[in-house]
């Protein structure tokens, strides 16, 4: 299929999707405050922009999102690259992985308002943490994952000391690995923003909790569409960076 | 346990192998014993023998891969700077796939006392050496199994090393490429005198290219046979040799 019938197809399946959306909010079979209709979001985007809560929110969300995000891709990779690379730490450190693994990040929450208070940081805390399982898995295959034979091809060159083999072969090797986990992270921490701000940390999820109390059904769709819009667009720009850094691929 | 020596005296020889025995594992039975080898600088000398009897094995070892259990392995290396002792190439190509060919062939330069300058020059020329000078800025995906093979050959080179080790090289090629690239190879050979090790399971191959075959046969395996040769590519001077040296292996043969 050409790009541009791809692009004409996608735009058609939004389109409708937002119109049988419309039909079924306008036809009465739904109440409207259950089911707004799509057509109300511009006019709260416009309430909610010109009083400026709109862009407070999202810069606070943002910001949230983006120390967060930053603090577990970094902790994560190179926590899941120690453990791939040194037998000794994998062991050590396995039965603590396990254990702490399974638990959600929203299980968090009562530490991270303990610890942070209601405050910026218990946000970035959960989302850090959520970041960090995806790319210490993703970052401790691809290490792992790393052909044998690209090692040992630095060893007969010269290149088989720790720094070398580390920058060289084995992470140039694992990158296609690592950053698919850090696509990964970058959808699911927007998903743990909401979760993160729901108990009165400002941000996307506190307007949204807000607007709900008030039954404003709306105003609560317009926060879901700037969260899609928000994970879109960085989904979007990572891909570009992402097909630059891995041009050496077919 | 006994590791590569390095030695600074300029003699004849290049590789001087004493005794050695080879074994995978602690408890294992030796692979390889009792292997002694001197090696001419500037000679071309092919190893052959049935899989599995250890030649690759005993060129890991040459080039520091694998230790050997005992015995001493010597590699007499030249004074001048800025060079590897050995240079490597192996049957897959074994490039980084992130790296453009001019870049791979600096690989094993980046780690030598030799500047930026210097390195690429050196690159420049290797791959003029294997004639694929307008393919610097490739990516590895973009070439055919053969011209990898001449990039990793191109590799080897560039770190200017004292005995080039080349392990089945051409073992995955199609014939024709084969045969082009054993013609290159004598080429290089020709051309920058370099001392070349070159393991093969292919008798025309090793009669064809080496000026001495060292055949390695028996459990555990040992060097059975050690000629020269000047057979070159044809007539019946090449088929009584390859015939020759096919009974030696299998009369040293088994399982």
């Amino acid at each position: 299929m050409k790009t541009y019938n791809k692009i004409a197809l996608s735009a058609l399946g939004v389109i409708v999707f937002l119109l049988a959306w419309e039909a079924v909010a306008r036809s009465g079979v739904v109440p409207a405050r259950l089911l707004p209709s799509p057509s109300a979001v511009p006019a709260a985007f416009l309430t909610e922009f010109n009083s400026g809560t709109w862009q407070a929110m999202v810069l606070a969300s943002l910001s949230h999102y983006l120390v967060g995000l930053s603090l577990g891709t970094f902790l994560g990779v190179s926590f899941g690259t120690a453990a791939a690379l040194w037998g000794k730490w994998d062991a050590f450190q396995a039965w603590v992985v396990r254990m702490l693994r399974p638990i959600p990040a929203i299980a968090w929450i009562p530490f991270a308002i303990i610890w942070f208070g209601v405050s910026e940081g218990a946000a970035s805390f959960l989302i850090a943490l959520t970041v960090f399982w995806i790319n210490y898995y993703a970052s401790y295959a691809a290490v792992r994952g790393v052909d044998k034979d690209l090692i040992e091809l630095g060893y007969a060159f010269g290149q088989g000391g720790l720094i070398p083999r580390l920058f060289k072969i084995i992470l140039p090797g694992a990158l296609p690995g690592i950053l698919s986990g850090l696509r990964a992270g970058l959808g699911q921490g927007w998903m743990t923003v909401v979760a993160a701000e729901l108990f009165g940390i400002s941000g996307l999820g506190m307007r949204m909790m807000e607007a709900s109390g008030l039954l404003a059904t709306h105003i609560v769709v317009l926060y879901m569409v700037t969260i899609a819009l928000l994970y879109g667009v960085s989904d979007f720009l990572f891909m570009q960076v992402q097909s630059r850094v891995l041009s050496w691929q077919r | 346990m006994a590791a590569v020596t390095l030695s600074k005296t300029a003699i004849a020889s290049v590789i001087d192998l004493e005794d050695v025995s080879i074994g995978y594992g602690k408890d294992a039975p030796p692979v390889l014993v009792d292997v002694n080898l001197s090696i001419e600088r500037g000679s071309f000398v092919a190893i052959v023998g049935p899989s599995g009897v250890g030649k690759s094995t005993l060129l890991r070892v040459v080039a520091g891969l694998h230790t050997a259990r005992s015995g001493g392995v010597t590699i007499h290396q030249d004074q001048r700077p800025g060079h590897r002792p050995v240079g490597l190439v192996f049957q897959d190509a074994r490039l980084l796939p992130w790296r453009r060919v001019i870049r791979n062939v600096e690989f094993g330069l980046e780690g030598l006392p030799v500047s930026r300058d210097e390195r690429r020059r050196r690159a420049e020329a290797a791959l003029k050496l294997v004639r694929l000078d307008g393919y610097a800025r490739r990516w590895p995906y973009e070439l055919s199994g053969g011209q990898r093979q001449r990039i990793g050959i191109a590799r080897a080179m560039a770190v200017d090393p004292d005995i080039l080790l080349m392990d089945e090289p051409f073992g995955a090629l199609d014939a024709i490429t084969r045969h082009n690239l054993q013609d290159e190879l004598r080429r290089i050979h020709q051309e920058t005198g370099k001392t070349v090790l070159f393991v093969t399971h292919d008798l025309e191959e090793a009669v064809h290219l080496a000026d001495r075959i060292i055949v390695l046969g028996g459990t555990p395996a040992r060097v059975v046979r050690d000629v020269r040769n000047s057979a070159g590519r044809d007539g019946a001077v090449f088929r009584d040799q390859v015939e020759q040296l096919r009974s030696e292996i299998a009369d040293n043969y088994s399982i």
